[in-house]
């Protein structure tokens, strides 16, 4: 029989290794953000994971005067346009606007509202002419009159106006800066996608790269500030990287450092990591499986899986007491070991759950890494132990540390004005307890982020709060929804509900609207005629006009330009990052400002044929959904440790054994959750979580406490063993945990700190409040 | 036609100091430097004027009439009062456009208009008698004694559309400015200090 789970064992090992070989690791942010309810919020999340949008990087220069960083900017811009890995760097400067003012003067009788039925008879034409002579006696009539035989109707500068009214950056010295001066900013979009890791990693160095060669040369303190998605990707790829990397191994120095001081054999240390690495294996290979890839993160929250999965190895081992001939086992324990293996998978599973998918990933990985961890440990490790096997050399200590924790009984009073502290503390607080932030949530630091708010503002991309998305079934349907949606926020405008907005048509209107206006310029001879008519009495040149009777005509016979026309402008970037397709989906979005009146505004959209338009508040929407993932976190977390207690209850077969086992995870609870309100002010749901932890694993300890004493009380030997193995397996657990403790991602800091510090407090709790202590020293 | 407001007794004891020649009319020394280290003295100055433009697409020349101001080193203001209010005012870098009473306005940066910068250079550049600055941009020719000069700048860039700009003067006042352009087009302002 041993042998026969020896091989299944070596099978199933290698069925993981062989997993884990195929395995794609990842770093997808959004992972760790939750799945969005609403088609428009999936929209975003979508055009920040593959649009346009995740290959731009902002880049600003600081800590210089200004003068001098918009030098430093225009010399980073040419090295970078220079650079074939990099699709359009932007930075106001005339380079970057010469494409887009030849894309608009070409196309200028396709993108013009103006352009209706009428609009080139004599009485309107007439009516430009006289605007063109009002403007070439301005002062900006130097500027303008290049373009006046051309465009007598003034085409031209009303596109480009209606253009940079959408939010243009400041300028200084002739390129884009912050309104404070503090920044010279620059856009660069790389050519790469925004998913392609390694390229976006290389694309940065090569920004900095470019950029510390400027300012090498110059010298001083001036820095080059780096935000986008694909900057954090790889950011946090990194972070989660280096955080995995260490953990894994502090982790696994300590918990080896520590069996071997309880051991003193490298062929037992050896044999006690057997559970462990075959845990890790399986957990890995499950995710795997399920998910189809594995996360960095996930692979972080490994640190813990060793300090967990270690213990079942250290209660076989030093608890293990074989007769001469007899294989050591964790029979005697197992009932017990059974318990704790399912009140931590109760745990793992509201993880699991849970909307997350990077959660989802930690309870798969955890509760895979566990089952494989304590079958191995039962069925497997026994094998590779020597008959009769018994630790030698554990008693005298063990014998010393369970008086010394019999002493913990002293604490109860401390104990029990501390829990009260905290829950009067904790009722005080009840108001305001969560982080309501969703950014709370996201695995990039926060002053990354504040940083990316803050060069985004400034670039001018609106203020997202209110957006108007139109869906339809395809391309040219959202465009012409967009149209009509657009032609009621003229309205609103003037009725002064809204300030301004944006819409993708001002960039490609539909097909439907540029046959329109190519329909609406007449033929070359009644232009010609028109044109002559409306001159008489003004004191232009009669042949003043030609170029535009002749690019008018030849408008008319243009097709109507596609997405692709646009390709190289900023009109393009501005286009993609507002239009964007989802499986058979179409989204648009128009962003507006100042909005005073949603209600009226919202009224306002009338019923389209064949699109949807909904007015979204991005606040409200993201607020909504940051308290409906925190209900269901609640709602996980409450029905898991229910079910922790209903399980204890269950298997003790007594309501108040059950009870002495809860009383001191309740403690621990309340008092972990206290501390972290006092130090930290607010909670947010990855703590939630991580309380869920303390139950499921402190509920492990106090297991033992009220039976593994139990069981061992007759030899004053084995109860030591036991206080032995118990307290290495909490050191594990607090290992494990409060390694994560000092993570950089906040997911992974956010469960450590909880467990770690809840870790500690239950065994104090369950220590001080044990019956069978008690009872010894009465 | 005169001329700029000044600090007359102040200037002419600059431009006394700046060229003791002068004091023997000996036109043959009158230089540019010369002129441009007595321009450098003026503070401040204003003007009324009156500029036409000869645009190709018109049949008779445009007509804008109104004040300009000057304070050195590089403000510049030109306040438009026919035929429509306007006011354009150039402070070190940024040039400010208010039409419509102040209810519309543009702000640019001389490099996003490279249209309007040799012009603007060449005006400011000479009020201020930034010898330096012209030099960089123009190649600089002056006529006439010093009681009635004409000072010719033109672009070394020859993408500028500005073919050249000649401004006349007596003395540190301005008298005119006409700026020619490559495409033909020509403006003529005429200066005459309040």
């Amino acid at each position: 029989m041993g042998r026969f789970f020896v091989v299944a064992w070596l099978g199933f090992l290698l069925a993981c290794g062989a997993v884990v070989t195929q395995t794609k690791f990842s770093a997808d942010l959004s992972a760790f953000l939750p799945r969005s309810p609403t088609p428009a919020q999936q929209a975003l999340v979508e055009q920040l994971k593959d649009g346009v949008v995740s290959r731009l990087v902002l880049a600003g220069i600081r800590g210089a005067p200004p003068g001098h960083l918009a030098q430093y900017n225009k010399a980073l811009a040419a090295a970078l346009r220079a650079d074939a890995r990099f699709a359009a760097v932007s930075n106001g400067e005339e380079v970057t606007q010469t494409k887009d003012r030849d894309f608009i003067f070409a196309h200028r009788y396709l993108l013009s509202p103006k352009l209706a039925p009428g609009y080139f008879e004599v009485p309107r034409l007439k009516a430009s002419l006289e605007n063109a002579l009002e403007l070439l006696s301005s002062e900006a009539g130097m500027l303008a009159k290049t373009l006046v035989a051309s465009d007598p109707t003034g085409e031209v500068l009303r596109i480009a106006e209606a253009l940079s009214g959408a939010g243009a950056p400041a300028m200084h010295a002739g390129v884009w800066s912050s309104r404070d001066l503090s920044y010279s900013l620059l856009l660069v979009q790389t050519r790469a996608a925004g998913f392609d890791m390694d390229a976006q990693q290389e694309a940065i160095a090569a920004i900095r790269q470019a950029f510390a060669k400027i300012a090498g040369e110059a010298g001083g303190g001036v820095r080059l500030d780096l935000a986008g998605p694909g900057v954090f990707s790889v950011l946090t790829r990194d972070v989660i990287k280096g955080d995995a990397e260490r953990f894994a191994l502090v982790a696994s120095i300590l918990v080896a450092l520590m069996l071997w001081g309880i051991l003193r054999s490298f062929r037992l240390l050896a044999l006690g990591l057997l559970p462990v690495g075959s845990g890790l294996l399986a957990g890995i290979a499950a995710v795997s499986l399920f998910h189809g890839e594995v996360h960095g993160i996930t692979l972080g929250f490994g640190a813990t899986l060793i300090g967990e999965s270690v213990d079942y190895a250290i209660y076989l081992l030093v608890q293990s007491e074989a007769r001469v001939g007899e294989r050591a086992s964790l029979r005697r324990l197992w009932p017990m070991l059974r318990l704790g293996v399912l009140t931590s998978i109760c745990g793992f599973s509201a993880l699991f759950f849970s909307s997350f998918p990077g959660l989802a990933q930690l309870g798969l990985f955890s509760i895979a890494g566990l089952i494989a961890a304590v079958l191995v440990t039962r069925f497997v490790l026994p094998e590779f132990l020597p008959l009769g096997y018994r630790l030698s050399g554990t008693d005298k200590a063990g014998a010393y540390l369970y008086t010394w924790l019999g002493r913990a009984r002293t604490l109860r009073p401390w104990l029990a004005l501390g829990t009260g502290i905290a829950i009067a503390f904790l009722i005080h607080r009840s108001g305001n307890i969560w982080q309501d932030e969703l950014a709370s949530l996201s695995p990039v630091p926060l002053d990354a982020q504040k940083l990316d708010e803050r060069l985004r503002g400034e670039l001018g991309a609106p203020d997202v709060r209110y957006l108007i998305v139109v869906s339809a079934q395809d391309e040219q349907a959202v465009l012409e929804g967009s149209e009509a949606v657009a032609h009621s926020l003229d309205e609103a405008k003037r009725a002064g509900w809204i300030a301004g907005y944006d819409a993708p048509t001002q960039y490609l209107p539909s097909r439907k609207t540029q046959l329109a206006r190519i329909a609406s310029i007449p033929p070359a001879q009644v232009l010609q005629r028109n044109l002559q008519e409306a001159l008489i009495g003004m004191p232009f040149e009669p042949q003043a006009f030609a170029p535009f009777v002749e690019e008018a005509a030849a408008a008319a016979r243009m097709q109507p330009i596609e997405r692709s026309a646009l390709a190289g402008t900023q009109m393009a970037l501005r286009y993609e990052s507002l239009v964007l397709q989802r499986e058979n989906q179409w989204f648009a979005m128009l962003p507006l400002t100042q909005v005073t009146d949603a209600a009226r505004l919202s009224a306002q959209l009338a019923p389209m044929p064949n699109a949807q338009a909904v007015l979204l508040d991005l606040k409200h929407e993201t607020d909504g959904m940051y308290r409906g993932y925190r209900q269901e976190i609640v709602l996980l977390s409450a029905a898991g440790a229910g079910i922790i207690v209903l399980l204890l209850a269950a298997s003790l077969y007594s309501v108040k054994r059950a009870l002495a086992v809860c009383l001191p995870i309740a403690m621990a609870v309340v008092l972990t959750i206290a501390a972290l309100l006092w130090f930290k002010h607010t909670l947010t749901i990855f703590n939630l979580v991580g309380v869920l932890l303390v139950v499921a694993v402190g509920s492990n300890y106090a297991l033992f406490f009220e039976r593994g004493l139990k069981a061992g009380q007759d030899e004053e030997s084995t109860a030591g063993r036991t206080t032995v193995s118990l307290l290495a397996a909490t050191l594990s657990t607090v290992t494990g945990f409060g390694l994560l403790g000092f993570s950089q991602v906040p997911v992974l800091s956010a469960i450590g700190t909880v467990v770690g510090v809840g870790a500690i407090l239950s065994l104090l709790c369950a220590a001080a409040l044990s019956p069978e202590f008690a009872k010894k020293h009465a | 036609m005169m001329l700029f407001k000044r600090r007359a007794f102040i200037g002419s004891l600059a431009a006394l100091a700046a060229a003791p020649l002068a004091c023997f009319g000996a036109a043959e020394d009158f230089s540019v430097p010369v002129l441009m280290a007595s321009l450098a003295q003026v503070r401040s100055a204003r003007a009324h004027f009156v500029e036409k433009r000869y645009l190709s697409v018109l049949r008779k020349p445009v007509e804008t009439m109104g004040v300009l101001l000057y304070e050195a080193p590089g403000r510049l203001e030109k306040l438009v009062q026919k035929p429509k209010p306007e006011r354009m005012l150039l402070e070190g870098d940024v040039l400010t456009l208010e039409t419509d009473n102040g209810r519309k306005r543009k702000t640019m940066s001389l490099a996003e208009i490279p249209q309007l910068a040799a012009l603007v250079g060449a005006l400011r550049g000479t009020l201020a008698g930034d010898m330096e600055m012209l030099a960089r941009y123009f190649t600089v020719s002056l006529d006439g004694p010093q009681e009635r000069w004409r000072l010719t700048l033109t672009p070394m860039e020859s993408s500028s559309l500005v073919r050249f700009v000649r401004i006349f003067g007596a003395g540190v006042d301005l008298t005119a400015v006409e700026v020619h352009q490559r495409d033909g087009d020509r403006s003529v302002m005429l200066m005459k200090k309040n």
